[in-house]
């Protein structure tokens, strides 16, 4: 229950953006922060239906008609698959490569729906600010991954760390 | 097969546990339909105690004297035009609601600020927002306290604007970067690297006249028309104030 609630917070931290985290201007994807330890450990129904839930509040509070909900699905059900084949994940490395390669994909089909639906984009397609915010927000979640995530999935596990 | 997840979520066992679960989406269905109105009216509650100042810094007094010398010159411009039409555009003070920026995103995938004021102060979607210096994009959405706005830099954001001195027309489009593409009508404009941007008076979605930016550079070797890149005089980062322009 404190795991779902936490997951409330994750709107409120988008909206907040906290200035400190961010590289040149771009924060974290929090969304992949959580819904990585979550998927891991929860498998895989309980990630999709956390990642419709959370995929539909993120859609509401920001502007233009792209959805995050195809991504989050898929990111779910990668590594809630990924949780329950191998052996427990909680390297530092393997969940920062985790959240890396998860804000790509998830940055890489909001980049694709933004280009689609505003036409006059696409005639310059490797456009430097789409380009720069899918590289800096991989790398900065990639690099906040071992530490936010490592202390969720000890949550998760109901070990007391703090 | 019993011992599978999707066999116990979908074989509906426990009714007051579907139930629940129908209960939670149907809710956050509503979320959506209301564009979050549940969610960004409680944050703009609970982060009332943080909301900005009215001090700003010096160099936003120096923006807003910028714009003011500027709307004076243009508005001067447009009131002998329309003088001359015989057909005096009235516009006052009183059509502006000051808010403040309770939460911006400027660099990222969204380029979007929320304002503590809403539909219960009159503002509306598409009503424009400007804020030391110029325009700094326009109303999205609204929630009961709340506004969300576009930004101009934002992906998907199209403004007729003109360049006054030359009265050539053009579409201010958003291509996520700081500086805007501005997409003329001809193939060969008469302008130039400083010329001053405004909105256009044959946009019928803005005002007309309010100061947008400098023009930096022109690319005229494009396919169909020139293009060239604006600089905003309204930095959004550095906003804490805008003033939102209802209809």
């Amino acid at each position: 229950m404190f795991f779902i609630l936490s997951g409330l917070l994750i709107p409120v931290i988008e909206l907040c953006e906290p200035q400190f985290l961010k590289l040149i201007g771009i924060g974290p994807c929090w969304i992949v922060l959580w819904l990585l330890p979550w998927s891991l450990e929860a498998g895989t129904l309980n990630a999709i239906v956390a990642a419709i839930f959370y995929g539909l509040i993120l859609d509401s509070i920001h502007i233009g008609n792209v959805t995050q909900i195809p991504a989050l699905i898929a990111l779910a059900f990668f590594w809630g698959s990924l949780g329950r084949r191998s052996s427990p994940i909680q390297r530092s490395f393997t969940l920062g490569f985790l959240a890396w390669l998860g804000t790509c994909f998830f940055g890489l089909t909001l980049w694709i729906q933004i280009f689609l639906k505003n036409g006059y984009l696409t005639e310059n397609l490797f456009n430097e600010w789409a380009v720069g915010v899918l590289l800096t927000q991989s790398i900065i979640t990639g690099f906040l991954a071992p530490m936010i995530c490592a202390l969720l999935i000890s949550i998760l596990r109901g070990r007391h760390i703090l | 097969m019993g011992g599978s997840p999707w066999y116990n979520f979908f074989r509906f066992r426990n009714l007051t546990r579907s139930s629940l679960v129908g209960l939670a989406f149907l809710t956050l269905f509503g979320i959506r339909l209301s564009k979050g109105s549940i969610f960004l009216d409680t944050y703009a509650f609970l982060s009332r105690p943080f909301w900005p100042g009215s001090a700003q810094s010096e160099w936003i007094i120096k923006g807003v004297q910028f714009e003011q010398e500027a709307r004076l010159k243009l508005l001067e411009e447009d009131n002998l035009r329309l003088r001359k039409l015989l057909s005096i555009q009235e516009s006052s003070g009183k059509d502006y609601i000051a808010a403040a920026v309770i939460s911006r995103k400027e660099s990222g995938w969204w380029q979007q600020i929320l304002l503590n004021k809403g539909a219960f102060e009159g503002i509306g979607p598409g009503n424009l927002v400007t804020g030391p210096g110029g325009l700094v994009g326009i109303v999205q959405s609204v929630t009961p306290t709340t506004s969300l706005v576009r930004l101009t830099t934002a992906p998907g954001s199209r403004i007729g604007v003109w360049i006054s001195r030359t009265k050539t027309h053009a579409i201010l489009l958003g291509i996520g970067t700081n500086r805007p593409l501005l997409r003329f009508l001809d193939k060969n404009p008469d302008v130039k690297s400083g010329d001053f941007v405004s909105t256009s008076p044959a946009s019928t979605l803005t005002p007309p006249n309010i100061p947008v930016g400098v023009i930096q550079s022109i690319n005229t070797e494009s396919l169909n028309a020139a293009t060239g890149l604006l600089q905003l005089t309204a930095a959004p980062q550095a906003i804490d104030w805008v003033q939102v322009k209802t209809k």
